[in-house]
């Protein structure tokens, strides 16, 4: 019972709970850096969500060799590969968006001289 | 199904064009602004030869792979009318460029503008789950960075606000995406959207909550609204009048391809599978969005901040109307969301020509630009009726249609009345108070305002379109009409069209 909800369980409270850490730190924390590292965080949780959805504990790789049966007993064993091309898509464009943010970032401190969002905010006053 | 597969060029020339744009900026900086005009161009042209000619509905395969198994764009009459609005209204903001992005980075601004052009045409076609998400990603990821051009440091808090919220929101929505995978093992919208009842309800659930949280961002719903004043507010004009023209439409769309179409049971009135009503859900947002939005645009000192939070209470007004889920209220939706477009991006334009011409951004900055610039007062004059919903003026007939779709279905959803003539009231207080100070006289002489061509064709446009709409409402109204129709039916209007064998669950 316990190997079990190990195997097949623990993949989506850990993920899911990664996407609640860093919900956390991006609604709580005022450093622009930290919540940089907040969205990261809810983008990894995202993607091993992703990842793990697609596995399951008795699979095999989703490409067809002469030892390799996709098939057993008439039922699909392989890992699902269709979230795992996604994944590589999500975590490119996550990418993306962390280095534009870094790149904001960059600016804001260049122009403002501080990272922390309250001081940043009364200096628009 | 019928099959046009040159359709991808709406999507595919932006994104060429968008790339090979750093090759003309070694010719002249320039230069690059007239190429994504004429890359637009050719959009706005196709969009409207596929709308006109009524080639749709009509779906693009991708290499063959019928939708089921392929993924393939829909060009339903939503997706034909929306494109043209969105590519003409980028047409226009391309040419007001022309004349107001001089300094910095020229040709990377042309790039970003491009591709958010092409990102926002792309969540409209698309008729894949997955793609939604990548051109949501498209859509944002341009529009952060053109939000941050501009010589002004507060563009920056602007542009990363809106760069947390929205890419938390695209996070939710690929988690909501995902728990629909696992269900149903398929991302196109026309087979989730058939077999949606075979989901488990709470799961479905949770799913839709989520969606519906990461598109209200781009849709500029209640709690996921925040960006708005800030980002609007620091943007340049510009970027303001295509976030809220251009932007809002994309965004709309997809809250309500989702909610209405994937999640949505066909009746009457549409209601959502799973244990909650979302259509619900999302009335409640939007009359929360038009309460705070208004409110707050009431007590702004700032002409652009009272814009930005107005757009938002418009937004709110739009889903109101889409979530009294008859034929009547989308169409009054669909339409308040064309008006709103035309009309907020025409304000913007005007106070980018003013503040370019050395005027403040304060509403006593107003005062009497009647004697300084005739033109400029008409068109802003004309801009905000349509706002406020003014008979003749193009508002009038949106928020009729949805206060008439409100008395039909009658019961609790009474309270979109109300909504609509409280939203009227107060946009008619804060809009002409600054009509009043335009047409007010001052002492002071002071130098007339010269508006050059390239501000002024654009403007001039939607100012006479606006006219046109409230005086010949069918113009636009007929579209609206189909385009409800698709919303509502979701069987025959969309998910037969895309794939013609499959049976409903």
């Amino acid at each position: 019972m316990m190997q079990e909800f190990l195997q097949n369980w623990i993949y989506f409270i850990a993920s899911l709970s990664l996407v609640g850490v860093g919900l956390y730190i991006v609604l709580t924390k005022e450093n622009i850096f930290r919540i940089i590292v907040g969205l990261n965080i809810i983008e990894s949780g995202t993607n091993l969500f992703m990842v793990a959805i697609a596995w399951h504990p008795n699979a095999v790789m989703p490409i067809y060799t002469a030892t390799n049966h996709l098939m057993v007993n008439g039922k699909v064993v392989t890992a699902d590969p269709l979230p795992q091309s996604l994944v590589l898509t999500a975590i490119v464009i996550g990418l993306g968006t962390t280095a534009l943010a870094l790149a904001i970032g960059i600016k804001i401190f260049e122009k403002y001289g501080t990272l922390d969002v309250r001081k940043i905010k009364e200096a628009e006053k | 199904m019928s099959i046009f597969n040159n359709a991808a060029l709406l999507i595919a020339v932006p994104l060429l064009f968008a790339f090979s744009i750093p090759l003309f900026g070694f010719v002249s900086k320039q230069l690059t602004k007239w190429v994504a005009l004429f890359t637009i161009g050719f959009n706005a042209t196709f969009s409207l030869y596929i709308l006109l000619a009524h080639k749709y509905p009509t779906v693009v395969v991708m290499g063959n792979w019928v939708p089921p198994f392929g993924e393939n764009l829909y060009i339903g009459p939503v997706a034909a009318f929306l494109v043209s609005v969105i590519s003409l209204i980028g047409l226009l903001i391309a040419i007001y460029n022309l004349w107001a992005i001089k300094l910095g980075d020229v040709t990377r601004f042309s790039v970003l503008f491009l591709m958010f052009i092409a990102g926002a045409s792309g969540m409209v076609l698309t008729g894949d789950i997955f793609n939604l998400f990548i051109f949501m990603e498209i859509t944002g990821v341009s529009s952060y960075a053109l939000v941050a051009y501009g010589p002004r440091r507060r563009a920056l808090g602007g542009a990363f606000k809106f760069l947390v919220v929205s890419s938390i929101g695209s996070t939710l929505y690929l988690l909501g995406v995902m728990l629909i995978y696992t269900q149903l093992g398929t991302l196109n919208i026309a087979e989730i959207a058939a077999r949606i009842n075979q989901t488990t309800p709470g799961l479905l659930t949770f799913a839709g909550i989520l969606l519906i949280s990461g598109l209200a961002v781009e849709a500029e719903l209640f709690p996921f609204n925040g960006w708005v004043p800030d980002t609007y507010t620091g943007a340049v004009n510009g970027i303001s009048a295509a976030l809220s023209g251009v932007g809002a439409i994309a965004g709309v769309y997809a809250l309500f391809r989702i909610v209405m179409t994937v999640l949505g049971r066909d009746g009457t009135y549409v209601f959502t599978y799973g244990k909650l009503d979302l259509m619900t859900v999302v009335a409640i947002l939007a009359t929360a969005t038009v309460i705070i939005g208004e409110l707050s645009a009431l007590v702004q000192k700032n002409v652009k901040k009272m814009l930005a939070y107005s757009s938002m209470a418009q937004m709110g007004l739009v889903a109101a109307g889409f979530s009294i889920g008859s034929k009547l209220g989308v169409y009054g939706g669909i339409f308040q969301l064309v008006n709103h477009s035309i009309a907020k991006s025409m304000l913007f334009l005007i106070v980018g020509v003013l503040v370019g011409s050395g005027l403040g951004e304060r509403i006593e900055d107003f005062k009497g630009l009647w004697r300084r610039s005739p033109f400029l007062s008409l068109a802003f004059t004309i801009g905000a009726f349509s706002m406020l919903g003014f008979p003749l003026f193009a508002g009038f007939w949106s928020k009729f249609a949805i206060v008439g779709a409100s008395i039909q279905r009658g019961g609790w959803y009474d309270f979109v009345i109300g909504l609509i003539l409280f939203a009227s009231v107060v946009e008619a207080f804060y809009y002409l108070r600054i009509v009043t100070y335009i047409f007010s006289s001052t002492s002071i002489k002071e130098p007339k305002i010269r508006v050059n061509l390239s501000p002024a064709i654009p403007i001039f446009i939607l100012a006479v379109v606006i006219v046109a709409i409230g005086i010949y409402p069918n113009f636009i109204g007929s579209f609206s009409m189909q385009s409800a129709g698709e919303f509502t039916h979701k069987m025959t209007g969309y998910v037969l069209n895309v794939i013609p064998t499959i049976a409903a669950h």
